[in-house]
């Protein structure tokens, strides 16, 4: 009986991996569908978030337009699967969705989950502060020392991640984000302390306001990433993002990282390929 | 806290607010219905059941009330589509919170109708009732009295529940509302307006439930 239940078992698992690798060609199955079915959130600015006129929009939105783009002639030929940053692997797992934009951070640990793209930014921590405060820049802040305030959201390894770049600043911990900008604008705190992408979107949308210290640590690269096995459809979506931030499509990809980052990039140097420089 | 600005940001985002909270009532509505009809069976089954298959609905209820609704949004979700039932967010989402809204309302049902003494039965058998009569004429009008006060609990409980479907990506009331925080940056204040609207429909509910246990009072 046993013995029957196992061959039963393990004649369907021969058959179900029989069966997944005659349909592994997932650039073909989104191609015969005839549109993207994309995985993103909606509740982080300027990542992936819902406008004024209540669209999704964002740098995540862009490169997942991007892909569309690549498949369909057509940014628009797209389904967005919302899901919270909890669901990105499990969505990818359970083919629910293509492939996920979604601030991903590569770690070793995630890359034995899903397969990574190639890089489509560097994140890391930066420090914000008043363009008419009393420091001048990240300089200036250090050589303050312990005169330094500096509000950043509640970690357990908040003191450490400011202490790193700022040694002997007081660290102020606050709830959330809107409460670290306030800190900053009323005084409390000298620089506000986060991810570099929240303060470069923060600073566009208030212009003059506020001034980049000018130096980021504690990097994590961010990568789209596909479900692991189909080496053609992770070839293809490394082939949109390489050409999206070197090749045909760097005018579309720097548009993009200007209006959501306020910096404007320089097209890569014509001649010889800058990846072998 | 600006006022004013915690307004005008409600105010700009009216319509996709609205649609989160129409996406909170219909998801409550539609599990406590169904939730409720599943639930009065496994009450039936788990006081009338004989063998097996009351041991099998009791396992049901049991390991559905002892797992996180959280867990079972979850599994709903993932399991099903990984044996081959592709639900969508939301259908995921209703069938979990209907799975454990029936298993507290059978729990309702069977220790209301266990909790009326059995020489009410007795009675009803020596009338010549049959069992159906004297579940419909004499057990249900009794239970029904005691379940009320418990099952309004229950169903304020499935409003509160159905916020844990925004972690699969149905945007209800709180995820429309957190999607507005993440573009204005205005946290407290408008999670203190998403709890105040949740407030304000479970109160409804609590309100409606008083008025029907008014209406449904044995005269003193």
């Amino acid at each position: 009986m046993l013995n029957n239940l196992l061959r039963l078992g393990s004649t369907a698992l021969v058959c179900g991996v029989l069966a997944s690798a005659a349909h592994a060609d997932k650039l073909q199955d989104v191609l015969d569908r005839g549109h993207l079915i994309a995985g993103t959130g909606s509740t982080n600015a300027p990542w992936h978030f819902m406008n004024e006129s209540n669209e999704l929009v964002g740098f995540d939105v862009d490169m997942l337009r991007l892909i569309a783009k690549g498949l369909f002639d057509d940014p628009d030929a797209i389904e967005f699967i919302n899901q919270s940053g909890d669901a990105r692997i499990p969505n990818l797992a359970t083919d629910k969705v293509d492939v996920t934009c979604q601030f991903m951070t590569v770690t070793a640990g995630r890359a034995q989950q899903v397969e990574f793209t190639v890089p489509y930014y560097r994140e890391g921590v930066g420090l914000m502060m008043m363009a008419d405060g009393d420091y001048a820049d990240y300089e200036a802040l250090k050589a303050a020392g312990s005169g330094v305030t500096v509000s950043v959201l509640q970690n357990v390894y908040a003191e450490d991640m400011v202490h790193a770049a700022l040694p002997e600043a007081k660290v102020d911990q606050y709830d959330s984000v809107d409460l670290i900008y306030q800190a900053l604008n009323s005084g409390r705190a000298d620089a506000a302390a986060t991810d570099q992408s929240s303060l470069s979107w923060f600073m566009k949308q208030n212009p003059d306001r506020y001034a980049d210290a000018g130096y980021g640590w504690n990097p994590q690269t961010y990568s789209c990433a596909v479900k692991p096995g189909d080496q053609r459809w992770l070839n293809f979506v490394n082939s949109v993002l390489h050409e999206a931030m070197t090749g045909v499509e760097f005018n579309t990809y720097a548009a993009s990282f200007e209006g959501w980052f306020g910096v404007k990039l320089d097209p890569p140097k014509i001649g010889f390929p800058i990846e072998f420089k | 806290m600006d006022i004013l600005q915690t307004l005008d940001a409600i105010w700009l985002a009216r319509m996709p607010i609205l649609h989160g909270l129409g996406n909170t009532i219909l998801i409550s509505l539609l599990s406590i219905l169904m939730g409720t009809i599943l639930g009065v069976v496994v009450g039936l089954l788990l006081t009338y059941g004989i063998g097996l298959v009351r041991l099998i609905v009791r396992l049901y209820s049991d390991f559905l009330r002892g797992t996180p609704v959280f867990v079972l949004i979850l599994a709903c979700f993932y399991i099903l589509s990984v044996v081959g039932i592709q639900l969508s967010a939301f259908q995921a989402g209703v069938f979990a919170l209907t799975l454990f809204c029936s298993s507290h309302v059978g729990e309702i049902v069977r220790g209301s109708l266990q909790a009326i003494p059995t020489g009410q039965t007795e009675a009803a058998k020596s009338i010549g009732l049959t069992f159906f009569g004297t579940f419909f004429s004499v057990l249900l009008p009794q239970a029904l009295r005691m379940i009320l006060p418990t099952w309004v609990n229950t169903a304020t409980e499935i409003v509160k529940a159905s916020t844990l479907l925004s972690i699969i990506g149905v945007v209800e009331l709180l995820l429309s509302v957190q999607q507005v925080i993440s573009r204005t940056y205005l946290s407290l204040e408008l999670y203190f307006f998403a709890g105040f609207v949740f407030f304000l429909v479970n109160f409804t509910i609590e309100k409606v439930g008083r008025f029907v246990e008014r209406k449904v009072a044995l005269p003193t």
